[in-house]
């Protein structure tokens, strides 16, 4: 338990950290080790090459996609939008994240051909940020009304919604 | 088929294990085949249905009595819980984790606070750790019996949900003793728990778990032989190993299907490291497995609540860490130090430091992730919470093909879905 | 009454409810009264628990505060078969238009109860996507809040409602439409 608290990488994830940067290099833009985690930052093209590299090696065997989520820095005015995936292998119980920045409008691919889990995240995703997932089987909307108008978690949406508590005007035609 | 280790004596009847390749067969045996002629008859078994999981809703293709296509609909409990968390303080967000899955409430506080101590790096007493082992104990025990009573009068035996209701009244009762609430607990602090044991919380508990072995082994005994529930149970919604990992599938269902994974002892936290159990792990991977794991996850709680009571070290119940932890109240009324401590904590929150932290625990559902991405303010930038409840809805597409309309209910009973903790 | 049930097709149905016929006396109001106490022993509640509250209410029905003994255990699935609602958890918008059919669905006489903080006015979730409070959709007749209301709480606004069975009032007394078509103005 106190071990993750630690900046220190457990061995096993030195190993994937080793592999990784050997296989990759420059294409882990950045790497961090925050609190016995690893983060590697990747290009959006290199996204699907990176965590099918992940999924497919023997002993890397991220075998579980635990989440994928996306996040929005409006400060960042090049690349606002932020995907993460975090990664679990059961067979070594090692844990891993990639994350990839993208621009207004950038659209990334999909991550469900690797792990069918993928699916769902992935449109949460869309909806709550807007971020595009290309080959995605069905880009809709999964936890707001088909006709929700913007995309909730990004910072400049307001906490109450465009319409409001009591009167409900998203509900016309609908009743 | 496995054979059995060399080194102990052959046991008296043989353990069969079925490997994966045995389970696919299996699999693919047990589900009907799709016709090439079908006539397909799409049924939306709408939010607002009988059995009591929650408003969840299924848009299903029959062909016939068999399932086609499954495409789920959630979201109809959506609230914008991570939104919401993003104008919070890390203190007040821990209610708000309470009606995440709110039939095991501590669970989720348990996990949110070990992972914003992560986020920090601190670390929580030792007598801390052992009253949320208990806590969180006592949800798996409380969550099982909800779960038992409701899966088995989804199969019809609708008796059995008064009769776990009964039992669950006992550990609500233990909770309100606790902590002052019967379902949403937020007893959780962030460095440890807002309250001690109280006095006669011991012989209290002590004397439930005395009891609630002969009731767990009553029920095993009307269910585990029961030819209604086996013929509805057994070979049923088998879900192998790859299936779950690929559809990211957790907890009993996962150690159902023969996977020795549980967060308690692979990534350990509270007191679980001092504590010996057993992992209960089957190897079916069908609905009558996923029983099973359940009624031995009970009695192995019952032997952690057990362990933790005798063991329970002294000490303070909250860290000194001025900066992150709120101080308890009799402390606040009494000194200066303390009382500045909590203006602080209150108007402006934990002093957490810049960066990015996944803790996972292991709920009684499942494993239930949180994502905290902090930038040095008090008030986190994004919260993520991963769900088991939101994957294991997304996995009635695969679990439900192929299967009969009359199985599609108990299975996806089996995993044991919260639609609060999938919509979040 | 008696003269519109010989001619159906030319009576104007809603002024037979509500006008109540027009056959004042003491006999039918006693009448009355001793339908509303059967009535009021016999509520079957619509099995609508959304959320955290539906778990103090499965409580409520459970052994311990025995609902059963007021009649109100069978809890219908079907509409059609229920005399009132119990609105247990919030209400999010994707939600709303159901809660409101199946409230349609419900034959007159009819009682909503609802149950908790968060049906009664959403609660902390005053977020973009719960209806703050089911009295914007629906007429309520009985608010039981808490967070979730203990079942003594639920029991005590469940003998309101029997109460208000036995007056035979209803919310949606004087109401044309329900406040969610109001509001929106359909």
């Amino acid at each position: 338990m106190a071990q993750s608290h630690l900046d220190e990488l457990s061995p096993a994830l030195k190993a994937v950290q080793k592999e990784l940067t050997s296989k990759f290099g420059k294409k882990l833009l950045d790497t961090s080790v925050f609190r016995g985690e690893l983060t590697f930052v990747v290009a959006p093209e290199d996204w699907v090459s990176v965590l099918t590299y992940c999924k497919e090696s023997e002993s890397l065997a991220f075998d579980r996609l635990d989440c994928l989520l996306g996040n929005h820095y409006p400060g960042r005015t090049d690349q606002p939008f932020e995907v993460a995936a975090n990664l679990t292998s059961i067979p070594n119980t090692t844990r891993l994240r990639i994350k990839t920045q993208l621009a207004e409008g950038q659209s990334l691919a999909t991550a469900t051909g690797i792990w069918p889990s993928a699916n769902f995240d992935e449109r949460e995703t869309w909806e709550m940020f807007g971020v595009v997932f290309e080959g995605h089987p069905n880009l809709e909307r999964l936890l707001l009304i088909p006709e929700f108008k913007g995309f909730p978690l990004r910072k400049d949406f307001p906490l109450e919604g465009l319409v409001g508590g009591r009167i409900r005007t998203d509900l016309k035609g609908k009743l | 088929m496995s054979a059995p280790s060399q080194d102990q004596a052959p046991p008296a009847f043989t353990v069969l294990r079925p490997t994966l390749e045995e389970l696919r067969d299996r699999k693919a045996r047990t589900r009907q085949p799709v016709r090439d002629d079908r006539e397909v008859l799409t049924v939306s078994m709408g939010p607002h249905h009988p059995s009591m999981h929650g408003v969840f809703r299924a848009v299903v293709d029959f062909d016939g009595e068999v399932v086609v296509a499954v495409r789920p609909e959630v979201g109809n409990l959506h609230r914008g819980v991570e939104k919401l968390a993003e104008s919070l303080t890390y203190h007040q967000i821990i209610p708000l984790t309470d009606r995440l899955h709110y039939v095991a409430s501590f669970a989720q506080n348990h996990g949110f606070c070990e992972a914003v101590e992560k986020l920090i790096g601190l670390e929580v007493p030792a007598r801390a750790r052992f009253i949320r082992t208990i806590a969180h104990e006592m949800t798996r025990i409380s969550n099982h019996l909800l779960w038992l009573g409701i899966h088995i009068m989804d199969f019809g035996a609708i008796t059995f949900q008064q009769i776990c209701f009964r039992e669950r009244e006992y550990m609500m009762d233990m909770f309100e003793m606790l902590c002052g609430a019967r379902l949403t607990h937020s007893f959780c602090r962030i460095g440890g728990v807002a309250k001690d044991l109280p006095d006669g919380f011991a012989e209290r508990m002590r004397g439930a778990l005395d009891f609630l072995p002969t009731r767990i082994s009553e029920y095993e005994r009307l269910i585990d032989q029961n030819r209604i529930f086996l013929k509805r149970a057994k070979d049923i919604g088998i879900f192998t190993s790859e299936d779950c990992a690929a559809w990211r599938v957790t907890g009993p269902a996962l150690r159902a299907a023969g996977v020795e994974r549980d967060l308690r002892r692979n990534e350990p936290y509270a007191a679980y490291p001092e504590i010996e159990f057993e992992v209960a792990v089957e190897y079916e991977a069908d609905v009558y497995a996923r029983y099973r794991v359940r009624m031995r996850e009970m009695q192995e709680s019952i032997k952690i609540i057990r362990q933790c009571l005798d063991n329970m070290p002294d000490g303070p119940i909250l860290a000194k860490d001025a900066a992150h932890v709120m101080p308890r109240k009799k402390d606040v009324m009494r000194s200066a130090a303390a009382m500045v401590q909590d203006f602080m904590q209150v108007f402006v929150g934990p002093q957490v430091p810049a960066g990015e932290v996944y803790r996972s625990v292991e709920t009684p559902h499942g494993e239930l992730g949180f994502h905290v991405v902090s930038d040095g303010s008090p008030k986190p930038q994004r919260l993520h919470i991963a769900t088991p409840c939101f994957f294991h809805c997304q996995a009635t597409t695969p679990m439900w093909e192929g299967e009969m309309l009359a199985d599609v209910v108990g299975i996806f009973g089996s995993v044991d879905v919260c639609l609060g903790s999938c919509d979040r | 009454m008696a003269d519109a049930l010989k001619n159906p097709s030319e009576t104007d149905l809603e002024a037979v409810l509500e006008g109540g016929g027009g056959v004042p006396g003491v006999i039918p109001a006693q009448l009355d009264r001793l339908l509303n106490f059967g009535a009021s022993f016999s509520f079957w509640p619509l099995l609508f628990g959304l959320a955290c509250c539906a778990i103090e209410m499965m409580s409520c029905a459970g052994p311990r505060w025995d609902i059963a003994r007021f009649g109100m255990e069978a809890m219908r699935a079907s509409p059609r078969q229920a005399d009132g609602m119990i609105v247990a958890g919030w209400i999010s918008v994707k939600m709303a238009p159901r809660v409101i059919r199946l409230y349609e669905q419900i034959p007159d006489p009819k009682w909503v109860l609802v149950m908790g903080s968060c049906a009664t006015s959403g609660n902390i979730w005053n977020t973009y996507n719960v209806v703050q409070g089911a009295d914007a959709i629906i007429p309520v007749d009985v608010y039981v809040p808490g967070c979730p209301p203990r079942p003594e709480a639920l029991w005590q606004g469940l003998e309101l409602i029997r109460d208000r069975v036995k007056q035979g009032r209803h919310a949606y007394d004087g109401m044309r439409t329900i406040p969610a078509r109001v509001a929106i103005g359909e």
